[in-house]
């Protein structure tokens, strides 16, 4: 040991550090600073700053690194990062904690159950505590995103922050997003603040890996073309909606290609970038870029190829939409239903909707064949019916139609005998005129296995929903089951009209 | 049905008939849970004469179920053992093949994209429709794929009902992942919520730990890959938090361990996506597939396995066309569609003993004929059309031979098997041909399904698939176009139907298609020198129909004389084409064949019956015309209507369908007893009918007909809405059923006691000699033979009898069946005489048998005071027995009441 009171780490380790991640270096000194065996070792660091600001990512990298240096002042440091978002419960932190700071201190001796904080503490302060360790030894143990622990005791924050307490070479690192006020329950820990990224500094951040080289342009010019391009993207895009440095990267790395089309075409050389920005005005306006969803953007080849259309498939194919546009997808849901359901489906899902929405005691006005050869149908709408003049003088309540409001739950019996009694006129409405002639034999079957199979097929889509107490284990077939019907009002409507039924006439309120 | 009719029927029979009139007082019960034990004890009077038979049967066992004997038994061994090697031979095991497209992309792009290096995770979102079932296939074939390929991955497949949590989904993760290859395909058996732990060298995990997993992986050789597969089989019935949790873990795990996720989806990616926080869908490396459409899959199962030339049994228009029918409209995979095919092969070789007539030359001889063979053919429809058909052109001798010598018969019956065969090549190739000229739109199935049904003509008026206009109509460029596909499809022939290319046998249909486009060719070149167009009759007509509406005369007169020589050798051509094409393109209908019925399976019923069982309307046809089933003398004018002959469930269901939301229980007595009572034709006494009646309305009851009613006082509700829809009562309890139905009678008895002079007397006459109902085992459906039919044999029960009926209803040795009674009772050993009769009293459910910690002591005091107490006063006592039981009986009655 050296005989100076307070020694920084190795220089080198920080200035390298803080190229690798610009605009940290405040925040790379402190931490090492309060974490260093030779400098200032506090217990317990509070780290936190919004998502993406480079807090895992900067701790893990500086410990790595202290603790790979060479002991020869005499300090040495072991360091174990436990990722709550990997533990699924406060057992199983408990256990990776021990886990992994048997696994950083090559310890090797049995392993043992962790089910409680108070094991949690035995444990570690056999591995720390009672075994002898060097002077200048400190262990550093990271809980990163400790806050989003799954089923954590109210106790378990201020609990790990005594662990420090009883084990004096312990440092406790909490890596959080925003910490409330005394959340530890101790006084005076340090907190180290991750500020968000400004425009500078993201763009800072993206200079240090530039693309490679365009042709017929050299490295810096490339170099200067993408500080000036990200700072472009980051005014255009980032400072309305991507905040995050990850989707700023994403953002200007699917657009580069786009961008510097060009360039790769001959038209523009690196040097003309308000003529490529306005040449690529397009793109910077693509709100796709923000919300790039599941499917790879930059591999459109790769789903192209893959999307087969068969000549037999294509003339019940729905039109192809343009992937990751969620709100013409959300328009276009009733017709993708009605063109995935089969018949007997579609109609069983029709009369489960107006279980849910027709009062059981209209039921009879509705469905009973008891007097007219026909059934009464409701007339359309009274309220709310937008343009439907019809009813709309006649009533003036204030109710509030039945179709707006949520769906209420139905008695599976009971959708099976609107469905029976509905079937018959709505069957004849879709089918040819071939398929009619063998219609009544059709009409006969009521409650058969395939009605069973299709109720499962709509349970299955979360089309239609088991509610009350036996929906988790129940037998779906139970009659007296109770059910409710999960779609709105739009895509019925475009589902009952696939099949030529006015859903509308059938409502009664 | 619970009334006895006498059927003496011997057993075997029994066995494959579709109703059973199920005799309680016959003793032992003979219902299915029993067979095994029953059988042979009975099998043995009746099968004596053929011992040796069993035996042989038994010997075949080995191999398998055997078939057993037709002709009443008198089909030889040797035809049985045919008929069941044709079926296994001639079945066509129909393809694993119908996925493999997908199969490739996926397995190419997970390979892919872990060259990739994208950072994510990545995602394969797999379109399989809204078809549950094909996704089984699907994903079982991939987790072959994915574990057999040179770098096999682990594959794990989750099903979202084994995914009730993330501790549970993680569990399975594991387990499967860590399982040796084979065994990967796991079943979810109960999940319990204890922590167990997974052992991984040397050190414990929690068993949702993925550090297990992760070390498990490590620890591999090192050519083995580390990636492990995650496939969500029905992505939609996930939670979506359960699913970006998931996501995310992996995504966090992604540096150790690699986890590729598959989706199986059933309506789109967009629908999935806006499930998933936007967070977690960035975290995904996704690429969708669309899964072959249900459509081209059923086309080219039934062009290879129905139509093609490999398939032995032919599946009849009629059975197919409702076969295709159910996979259009109903939610049917295409497994569905196999195994009815699978069926109704086995239909035919298990019941038709004429099948055998399908084995090749060399398996079928003479000696295999049996007198019975013939006699069958015989009776068979087409041989009375064949008969018939040689009657009518006055070829009087065959006919004659056909009916009275059998080896002219076997000899005509020997050629089936190339009969068979040019009808089916002639079909085939018709079929070809027609769908070669593409001028009919319709897919290969309707046009399959219309050639056998009535047969392939292209006439335009009378055909059944008129295409000549369609080929006058034809340019003389597309005509040449048309000979060519022609010529082209007789070459080559459809692989996809297993049909060769013909051209060395149709050298005259060949010869002069080839001379026609020569020729044609020849008048092109000619008019084209003469600077005309090419034209034909038909048609020229038809171009100046279209243009000119006004003068429409004028211009056709100036048209057809405009006719040059070569419009004319043109109009010839067009018309040897049609001539050539209306002898080429022909078939008949199936059913003109003789014999047809030996090789093509039509009979739609036996399919329906098995695949789509409608349990509710057979229950509802079967209680209102009980005298089909029955076949008995006295119902047989009621012809669904009612009569007071019918059995008692029968009459009541006929009364319950009159009837509104909630039938009065006294109403339906009188009006049941009005029926059947002393006044009517079948006369029977007051006592015996209310027995009747109770079991009658106990039946209902069990079958989820009626259902007590809470609303008012001896009512009973309706469950099942047939067209009237009601609201259905609240649960309510199976003893009050029990209360209702006595209190009815008890109003009954009320009435007639206060008539009576001495009434002290009577009601101790009434008492001693009130009918109890019988109770059934619920196991067989028998009712034991000491049980008390009145009061007063339940007072002369002997200990060994009350043991033995404790034993027979399940009372005495608690099992499964213990609790499902109304009133279970516990029966410990060591009782008392008295006691076990108010326990059984009790479990019967004669009131005051509750046991004496409640307060009520001596039985008869308690039957006493039930006939004397009112109404409400049972009610309310019902009501209080009810909230002590609990509704688990309940329960039962009402899952069983699901038709
Ligand atoms: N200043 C920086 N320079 C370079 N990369 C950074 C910087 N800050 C963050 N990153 C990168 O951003 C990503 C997210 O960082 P991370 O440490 O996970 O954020 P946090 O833990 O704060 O949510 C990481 O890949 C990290 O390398
Ligand atoms: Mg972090």
């Amino acid at each position: 040991m050296s005989g100076s009171l307070f020694q920084l780490p190795d220089e080198l380790i920080l200035t390298t550090l803080a190229q690798t991640f610009p605009c940290r270096e405040a925040q790379i000194r402190a931490l090492s600073t309060l974490l260093y065996p030779g400098a200032a070792p506090c217990r317990n660091l509070v780290i936190y700053g919004t998502e993406a600001t480079g807090k895992s990512a900067i701790t893990a990298a500086l410990l790595t690194r202290l603790s790979d240096q060479p002991a020869d002042d005499g300090f040495s440091l072991q360091y174990a990062v436990v990722n709550s978002a990997e533990c699924i419960t406060a057992r199983h932190l408990y256990e990776s904690v021990v886990g992994k700071v048997a696994d950083a201190l090559a310890w090797d001796g049995p392993p043992s159950r962790c089910e409680t904080v108070s094991q949690l503490t035995v444990e570690l302060a056999k591995m720390l505590k009672y075994t002898t360790r060097p002077d200048g030894f400190r262990f550093v143990l990271v809980f990163d995103g400790i806050d989003r622990q799954r089923d954590a005791p109210h106790t378990l924050l201020p609990a790990l922050a005594r662990l420090s307490e009883i084990i004096p070479s312990l440092t406790t690192v909490f890596i959080v997003t925003s910490p409330p006020p005394h959340f530890l329950l101790t006084s005076s820990v340090p907190h180290l603040h991750f500020p968000t990224y400004t425009k500078p500094d993201f763009i800072s951040i993206l200079s240090v890996s530039p693309p490679p080289a365009l042709p017929n342009t050299t490295a810096q010019e490339t170099a200067d073309l993408w500080a000036r391009f990200t700072a472009a993207v980051h005014d255009a895009l980032a400072r309305a909606a991507s905040r995050t440095l990850p989707s700023f990267t994403h953002a200007c790395t699917a657009l580069w290609p786009r961008f510097t089309g060009p360039i790769h075409a001959g038209t523009h050389t690196a040097r003309e970038f308000s003529k490529l920005l306005v040449a690529a005005r397009v793109h910077f306006q693509d709100e796709r870029l923000l919300d790039p969803g599941v499917l790879a953007l930059a591999l459109t080849t790769t789903t192209t190829t893959t999307t087969i259309i068969t000549p037999t498939q294509q003339q019940q194919q729905q039109p192809k939409k343009e992937p990751n546009n969620t709100t013409t997808a959300m328009a276009n849901a009733g017709a993708d239903l009605a063109h995935l359901l089969p018949t007997t489906p579609r109609l069983l899902l029709l009369a489960c909707y107006l279980a849910s929405h027709n009062a059981t005691k209209t039921d009879l006005t509705l469905f009973s064949t008891h007097h007219h050869g026909r059934r009464r149908r409701g007339g359309g709408l009274s309220v709310s019916g937008g343009g439907r003049g019809r009813g709309r003088p006649r009533s003036k309540h204030r109710k509030i139609a039945r179709k707006l409001l949520g769906a209420h739950a139905f008695v599976l019996e009971r959708m099976l005998a609107i469905f029976a009694a509905v079937r018959g006129e709505w069957e004849s409405l879709s089918l040819s005129q071939q398929q009619q002639q063998q219609g009544e034999e059709v009409l006969l079957q009521k409650g058969d296995a395939d009605i069973g199979m299709a109720i499962a097929t709509l349970a299955s889509l979360r089309l239609l929903v088991r509610v009350g107490g036996t929906a988790a284990g129940g037998d779906a077939m139970d009659c007296g089951g109770k059910w409710r019907v999960n779609v709105g009002w739009e895509v019925i409507r475009g589902l009952g009209r696939g099949v030529g039924v006015e859903v509308e006439e059938w409502l009664i309120d | 049905m619970a009334e006895n009719e006498n059927i003496s029927v011997s057993f075997e029979e029994d066995d494959h008939r579709a109703a059973f009139v199920f005799n309680p007082e016959d003793g032992q019960g003979n219902n299915t849970k029993q067979q095994q034990t029953a059988r042979p004890a009975k099998r043995r009077k009746v099968a004596k004469a053929d011992a040796p038979k069993l035996q042989s049967t038994s010997a075949a066992v080995a191999a398998g179920p055997a078939f057993p004997p037709l002709f009443n038994g008198a089909e030889s061994p040797d035809a049985v053992r045919l008929r069941r090697e044709l079926f296994e031979t001639v079945w066509p095991h129909v393809l694993r093949e119908a996925n493999r497209t997908t199969l490739d992309e996926v397995t190419a792009f997970l390979q892919q994209a872990a060259e990739a290096e994208t950072g994510k995770i990545t995602a394969g979102f797999i379109i399989t429709g809204p078809n549950i079932a094909s996704q089984g296939l699907l994903f079982e074939q991939l987790a072959e794929r994915l574990c057999t390929a040179t770098q096999a991955a682990k594959f794990v497949r989750l099903r979202a009902s084994e995914a009730p949590n993330l501790k549970a989904v993680l569990k399975r993760i594991i387990r499967d992942a860590t399982a040796t290859r084979g065994a990967a395909d796991g079943d979810g058996e109960g999940e319990d919520d204890v922590d167990a732990e997974v052992a991984q060298g040397g050190r414990k995990y929690l068993d949702y730990d993925l550090e297990a997993l992760h070390v498990f992986l490590s620890r591999q050789q090192k050519q083995q890959s580390r990636r492990v597969v995650v496939a969500f089989q029905d992505s939609e019935a996930f939670e979506s938090g359960l699913l970006t949790d998931l996501i995310t873990l992996f995504h966090s795990w992604r540096d150790r361990i690699q986890f590729d996720v598959l989706f199986g989806v059933a309506t789109s990616v967009e629908l999935f996506q806006a499930r998933l926080l936007k967070s977690t869908a960035r975290q995904l490396y996704g690429a969708q597939f669309d899964v072959v459409q249900a459509n081209s899959v059923l086309e080219s199962v039934i062009k290879s396995a129905v139509a093609g030339t490999q398939a032995g049994l032919r599946i009849g228009p009629s059975l197919l066309r409702s076969l295709v029918e159910r996979q259009q409209d109903q939610v049917a995979g295409i497994q569905v569609f196999i195994s009815s095919l699978k069926y109704a092969y086995m239909c035919h070789f298990y019941a038709n003993p004429l099948s055998v007539l399908l084995a090749g030359d060399g398996r079928l001889d003479r000696q295999l004929l049996q007198p019975e063979h013939i006699e069958a053919v015989r009776t068979l429809d087409s041989f009375q059309a064949q008969a018939e058909a040689a009657v009518g052109a006055r070829q009087l001798n065959h006919a004659q031979l056909l009916i009275e010598d059998d080896e002219y018969l076997v000899a005509q019956v020997m050629e089936l098997g190339q009969k068979r065969k040019e009808y089916l090549t002639q079909l085939l190739r018709s079929l070809h041909l027609a769908a070669s000229t593409g001028l009919s739109s319709a897919p290969f199935t309707d046009l399959y399904i219309l050639a056998l049904s009535s047969g392939i003509d292209i006439d335009q008026s009378s055909g059944t698939l008129p295409l000549e206009d369609a080929v006058k109509r034809l340019s003389p460029g597309e005509l040449i176009s048309l000979i060519d596909s022609l010529l082209s499809a007789i070459q080559t022939g459809s692989p996809e139907i297993g049909l060769e290319g013909w051209e060395s046998d149709a050298e005259e249909f060949v010869g002069p298609l080839t001379d026609l486009r020569d020729e044609i060719e020849g008048l092109i070149e000619r008019s084209k020198s003469n600077g005309t167009a090419l034209k034909s009759k038909y048609s020229a007509q038809s171009r100046v129909m279209r243009t000119t509406v006004v003068a429409q005369k004028v211009q056709l007169s100036q048209d057809s004389a405009t006719l040059t020589d070569e419009d004319k050798a043109f109009t010839k051509a067009v018309d040897t084409l049609l001539g050539l094409l209306s002898q080429n393109l022909h078939c008949d209908p199936v059913d003109n064949l003789f014999l047809h019925e030996v090789w093509v399976f039509d009979s739609k019923s036996p399919y329906r019956d098995v695949f789509v069982p409608r349990p509710g309307a057979t229950f509802g046809r079967a209680l209102a015309r009980p005298h089909d089933y029955l076949a008995c003398a006295c119902c047989a004018q009621a012809n669904g209507g009612l009569e007071s002959t019918l059995p008692t469930t029968a009459i009541l269901y006929h009364l319950y369908l009159e009837a509104g939301a909630l039938l009065n229980v006294a109403d339906l007595w009188s009006a049941y007893y009005a029926l059947v009572g002393d006044e009517s034709d079948v006369g029977l006494d007051e006592r015996s009918a209310l027995v009747c009646f109770y079991r009658g309305l106990a039946e209902l009851g069990t079958m989820g007909f009626v259902k007590p009613s809470k609303k008012k006082a001896d009512h009973v509700a309706k469950l099942k809405h047939w067209t009237v829809v009601q609201r259905r009562p609240k649960a309510n309890s199976g003893r009050d059923y029990y209360i209702l139905l006595l209190a009815a009678t008890r109003r009954l008895q009320h009435n007639t006691r206060r008539a009576a002079t001495n009434p002290a007397f009577h009601a101790k006459l009434s008492q001693m000699t009130l009918q109890l109902a019988p109770l059934v085992q619920l196991t067989t459906g028998a009712i034991h033979p000491s049980f008390p039919r009145t009061l007063l044999a339940f007072w002369l029960l002997t200990d060994a009898q009350l043991d033995a009926l404790a034993h027979f209803y399940h009372q005495r040795t608690p099992g499964p069946w213990t609790r499902q009674y109304p009133c279970p009772v516990s029966w410990p050993a060591g009782l008392g005489l008295e006691e076990k009769r108010r326990k059984l009293g009790r479990f019967i459910g004669l009131r005051g048998c509750d046991s004496p910690s409640l307060g009520v002591v001596v039985l008869e005091n308690g039957v006493g005071e039930m006939l004397g107490r009112t109404e409400e006063e049972i009610v309310e006592g019902a009501r209080r027995e009810r909230v002590r039981r609990g509704e688990e009986v309940e329960e039962v009655r009402r899952k069983m009441g699901w038709f």
